[in-house]
């Protein structure tokens, strides 16, 4: 049935915007242009400024860790508008940069929070749609 | 890429962005002149924005609503008012608020 | 019931309707998250274009003024043209980057203001109210085309929504309601015909416990 051919065109091309390898922090630091390369041949820079925010949050240990961009998943099935930031170093961030109390290594935010997050780190966050 | 600027309007405003380094002006007179001159804008490819006054794009109606949509990304294009401070009553970006997000939404992203 | 009819009432074609119901689910489901993260990116980007827009139109407002000055002064036959033989060179750079799979434009531009010699008029028509109106403009200039980038993104932003939720609707009102009636006309049909082989096989049980 085409629809159903649809369907996994239109779920196959939720995610292309995501790039094959991430940058760690300390790479895109160190880089002069720091920039990953999505899956559809686009190429997205990181601020500098943005970079600089979220070294000042971390210690410098972590900064191998944290792996940008940071991923905001969104997946259905979490409830609607709920998002899981994977990662201890990401978990770590996004909790600061949202004044939000960490629990446990991984982080789950909600659509209010999602917009803040996004407002302060519109480039070194990205959208990944789960299922 | 670099890009040049192109000023579509009328006397007073042609003049002032001339005075502050835009490289195409046009001054609208009719119709015909000025759609034909937007039509070259738009195709010329060394343009990056064209400013024009939010009177004429009214007057040039729905031939400019046309032209805008089936260009490409580039030029950008934006309204902008005229020395009367001359902006229509319905705002495009309002207009495509109600259509696309809706009531619906909205109030549902005030109460989450 | 015409496309309920198309199906036949089997158990594999039960099965495979289950897995198209739940895929259509998951799609619909995803796609009205991706639709929430659009409408949150829209939003963002139509505060900017609220602050940007209220300091652009107040110094072209000024620049119109400045420039009313002058050519009560300077004259304005003259001003027309000192605006002719100005240079008229600005450059913007535009680049475009990509939210959630759209492409929308990064706009950069340098200083927009020059001085004087830079504007490229001849000194001896030059006067310090002429020189105002260019500064104004100039400064306006540079406003607009910051504006000029937020609202494209919002109408990038805008037709993308559209999109999406056109197949959100899609599927929510007549994808999915379809391959359910067809899923309840099948196990309708099926529970029909159990019920009917359990009367007839009652039937032939009582007709050969009569012969005995």
């Amino acid at each position: 049935m085409s629809a159903n051919r649809l369907i996994k065109i239109e779920l196959s091309k939720l995610n292309v915007h995501l790039p094959e390898r991430r940058l760690s922090l300390r790479e895109a630091l160190s880089s002069a242009k720091p920039q990953v390369v999505a899956r559809d041949g686009s190429v997205h820079t990181f601020k500098r400024e943005e970079l600089e925010f979220l070294a000042g949050l971390l210690p410098e240990a972590d900064r191998d860790k944290l792996q940008l961009p940071i991923l905001i998943a969104l997946e259905p099935k979490l409830g609607r508008g709920t998002a899981r930031i994977s990662g201890e170093a990401e978990a770590k961030v996004v909790s600061q940069v949202l004044e939000k109390e960490l629990t446990a290594g991984e982080l789950l935010i909600y659509r209010p929070e999602v917009a803040i997050l996004r407002r302060k780190l519109p480039t070194t966050t990205q959208y990944l749609f789960l299922w | 890429m670099s890009y040049k600027i192109a000023v579509v309007g009328d006397q007073e405003t042609v003049t002032g962005f001339a005075l502050a380094g835009a490289t195409y002006v046009h001054i609208h007179a009719t119709r015909e002149e000025t759609l034909a001159k937007l039509s070259e804008f738009f195709a010329s490819g060394e343009i990056g924005l064209v400013l024009i006054t939010h009177r004429i794009a009214e007057e040039l109606g729905l031939d400019f609503r046309w032209m805008s949509r089936a260009k490409r990304l580039l030029p950008l294009v934006l309204r902008i008012p005229d020395k009367t401070g001359y902006v229509p009553k319905v705002d495009e970006l309002r207009e495509i608020i109600r259509r696309t997000v809706g009531a619906g939404i909205m109030v549902r992203k005030e109460g989450s | 019931m015409t496309i309920a009819l198309a199906v036949s009432p089997t158990r594999m074609e039960l099965l495979k309707l289950r897995q198209r119901v739940g895929l259509a689910q998951k799609g619909h489901d995803l796609l009205k998250e991706k639709m929430d993260a659009l409408v949150i990116e829209f939003f963002e980007v139509l505060r900017r274009i609220q602050e940007a827009r209220t300091k652009a139109l107040e110094q072209l407002s000024v620049a119109h003024r400045a420039l009313s000055m002058c050519f009560a002064v300077v004259g304005t036959l003259e001003t027309r043209q000192v605006s002719r033989e100005a240079r008229r060179e600005l450059q913007m750079e535009i680049s475009t980057h990509h939210i959630m799979g759209i492409a929308v434009p990064a706009v950069e531009v340098g200083e927009v203001e020059r001085n004087v010699l830079a504007r490229g008029y001849s000194i001896h028509t030059t006067s310090s109210v002429l020189d105002g109106a260019s500064r104004e403009f100039e400064r306006a200039l540079k406003l607009l085309i910051e504006l000029s980038e937020l609202n494209a993104s919002a109408f990038a932003l805008a037709r993308e929504l559209e999109k999406t939720k056109r197949r959100v609707n899609a599927l929510e009102y007549i994808l999915i309601p379809r391959l359910r009636e067809a899923l309840k006309f099948i196990m309708m049909r099926l529970d029909e015909m159990e019920r009917e082989n359990f009367i007839r096989l009652k039937r032939i049980k009582a007709m050969l416990e009569k012969r005995e």
